[in-house]
């Protein structure tokens, strides 16, 4: 991809090369016949004069002095069979230069005492020849010289004239619709741009509300959800108090309860999507990694024992983050229930912190995980019954808040997730 | 022991009626912030459950004015909003607990019973249930002469089962008061049994092992 000043001046350049080597043969042949033709008037000139001033007092006998003195008018014998009156082009001997030079002669039919002669003058072209080439060496160069001057001044010109399109360009790029904020664009007194401005403004603006309805419609969603809930609950609770309660009805008691604590969890967790998006949780600490993990691991290890799954940890020396210490407590819980839910009977559970980066690799299902779908909303790769389906999803977008990437990887039949600081 | 259930939402206000009912509390209801405002302006209660999104008014009103009334009510709050800035807002104006919607009958039960002891008993507090003894103070608990050593686990269940006395706790209710913050990163609850087994083996140990009965699996009840 090129940047449109490189291409705006790879035009330019073309054209310009296009009209120097087109024009330049002109201008040469131009000026050429410019020059002859001023030769061509020099010669007639000349003879203008030879025939005001010279001849009435020229004689016969004088003639080999003049030859004798005259270079380039010279008097001949009627003997020569040129054509007359017309110039011609024709090459001298030169003795100086010693070589031969072309020339332009006119021959004419002259009286000197009543007897017919024939004069020539001629006009040497050399010095035509080099003024030429000179000229169109300039030419060719000032050519050059407003070319490299075009350059200049378009790159100039250009970054200034388009310095309000890459500002918006990297506003644009900043803009990250989970901060709700507004972008600032700074007016521009192009039509175009402040045209540009409005249009994203106005798209961006749309947008955010659209973002901002479907965050709020989550979040009301799930509160409307909290209380019949709280009702369902409380009615089970109570069912249970019944001194009747058979065995049959006690097992779907306990069914029930599964369900509901189920849906809690979800709504929960929608809930928490929600207000992460909501940016509930913007204040930020200092906190240390191995802090929050050692702290959680006891619980964890508790679950994990049903399983007899073993958990082995391995800290590099402590790292500190600025963040939100509550979010990143549900980070490595999502992370490590994850590993010990998705995980087999007699399974590891390895957790690393090594170079900024965290990586929790657990043994579990022999296929990896599709991992486009791994971190949307209810795509669960697994279906587990306790799994929410959120888990991943809220630890995606815990990342996103704090600018750290998640990955997922399956390598020696390790599910490994890494979350990099 | 009088208390005032201020909930707008009928069907959970009667399930908390019922249940402590039956827990020898007496249950008076409250469906709207004037009824509220009214029922506390003219009667003392033990404790006080709040909702905070009342039809007429924020619940935060009723606590300030209960302030403003100089009461010594415990108040717990019980809330769909489970939002922390309403949370230490409530707690900074004077409840005494937060509950966040749903929750066990089990859970607030237990946390009424611990509100009232506080507010009764101040701080000095101990518990004889049977023949056993719990210092809530140094967190002992002692059987006769004898101690019983119990872990954080074990004396938490011991606790929750006794301020749910005769009452059958969901397995659920106890895996979720065990786990406290971390309720929602549990798949089993196989721990609750777990410790319910210690707890029961080290009661035994000391003959008072019967008043926990297991209820076909689906819960436990403490029965005195």
């Amino acid at each position: 991809m090129n940047k449109l000043i490189s291409k705006t001046l790879f035009y330019y350049t073309i054209l310009a090369a296009l009209l120097l080597l087109l024009t330049s043969p002109v201008f040469y042949l131009l000026s050429e016949k410019l020059y002859l033709d001023d030769v061509d008037e020099a010669i007639h000139l000349r003879k203008t004069e030879f025939a005001n001033n010279s001849i009435h007092s020229l004689t016969i006998d004088q003639i080999p002095v003049w030859n004798k003195f005259n270079r380039d008018i010279l008097i001949l014998p009627d003997t020569v069979t040129k054509e007359k009156d017309v110039i011609i082009d024709e090459v001298f001997y030169d003795t100086l230069g010693v070589e031969w030079e072309p020339y332009h002669v006119l021959y004419s039919s002259i009286k000197i005492e009543h007897q017919p002669f024939v004069m020539m003058i001629r006009l040497n072209l050399v010095e035509s020849e080099d003024l030429m080439e000179t000229t169109a060496f300039l030419y060719v160069i000032a050519l050059l010289v407003l070319l490299i001057v075009i350059i200049i001044i378009s790159k100039l010109i250009s970054n200034k004239l388009w310095a309000p399109f890459y500002e918006t360009l990297d506003i644009i790029n900043d803009f990250n619709i989970e901060q709700h904020l507004l972008p600032n664009f700074k007016t521009s007194n192009t039509k175009e741009f402040e045209q540009l401005n409005h249009a994203l403004k106005k798209l961006i603006e749309q947008n955010i509300n659209a973002y901002q309805t479907q965050r709020e419609f989550t979040e009301n969603a799930s509160h409307e959800l909290q209380t019949p809930l709280a009702v369902f609950q409380s009615k089970l609770d109570l069912l249970l108090q019944s001194p009747t309660l058979s065995e049959e009805q006690a097992e779907i008691l306990q069914q029930l309860y599964e369900a509901s604590s189920r849906l809690a969890k979800t709504n929960k967790n929608l809930l928490l999507l929600a207000k992460i998006e909501n940016n509930v949780f913007s204040q930020k600490e200092n906190i240390q990694l191995t802090k929050i993990i050692e702290e959680v691991l006891p619980y964890f290890s508790e679950q994990a024992e049903e399983k007899e799954i073993i958990i082995e940890s391995n800290f590099d020396k402590e790292s500190s983050l600025s963040t939100n210490k509550g979010l990143t407590e549900i980070l490595i819980n999502n992370l490590l229930l994850n590993a010990i839910r998705h995980n087999v009977s007699k399974g590891k559970i390895f957790i690393q912190l090594k170079n900024n980066t965290l990586h929790i690799s657990n043994t579990g299902s022999v296929y990896a995980l599709q991992e486009e779908k791994l971190f949307k909303r209810f795509s669960t790769n697994t279906k587990n019954a306790h799994s929410s389906g959120l888990g991943l999803a809220i630890i995606d977008q815990i990342c996103k808040m704090n600018n750290w990437k998640v990955s997922y990887r399956f390598e020696n039949h390790l599910h490994q997730f890494s979350i990099f600081f | 022991m009088k208390i005032l259930i201020i909930e707008d939402e009928k069907g959970l206000a009667q399930s908390i009626s019922l249940y402590l009912t039956d827990e020898n509390y007496k249950c008076e209801l409250a469906a709207t912030f004037e009824e509220a405002i009214h029922k506390i302006k003219n009667y003392d209660y033990d404790c006080i459950l709040l909702d905070l999104m009342l039809p007429g008014g924020s619940g935060l009103i009723i606590l300030e004015e209960l302030k403003k009334l100089n009461k010594q009510e415990g108040v717990i709050i019980i809330s769909a909003k489970n939002s922390l800035e309403d949370k230490i807002k409530g707690l900074q104006i004077g409840a005494d607990d937060y509950l966040a919607k749903p929750f066990h009958l089990s859970e607030l039960s237990a946390r009424i019973y611990s509100v009232i002891r506080r507010k009764q008993f101040g701080n000095t507090n101990k518990i004889n249930i049977n023949e056993i003894e719990i210092d809530l103070l140094s967190k002992t608990v002692s059987v006769g002469n004898k101690d019983l050593v119990l872990t954080k686990k074990e004396y938490d269940l011991l606790l929750f089962l006794i301020g749910n006395k005769n009452k059958v706790i969901s397995k659920n209710a106890l895996a979720e008061h065990l786990s406290g913050d971390m309720a929602d990163m549990m798949d089993n609850h196989g721990f609750v049994y777990a410790h319910v087994k210690n707890l029961k083996k080290k009661l035994a140990d000391n003959n008072c092992d019967k008043y926990i009965k297991t209820m076909y699996g689906v819960g436990y009840k403490w029965e005195s």
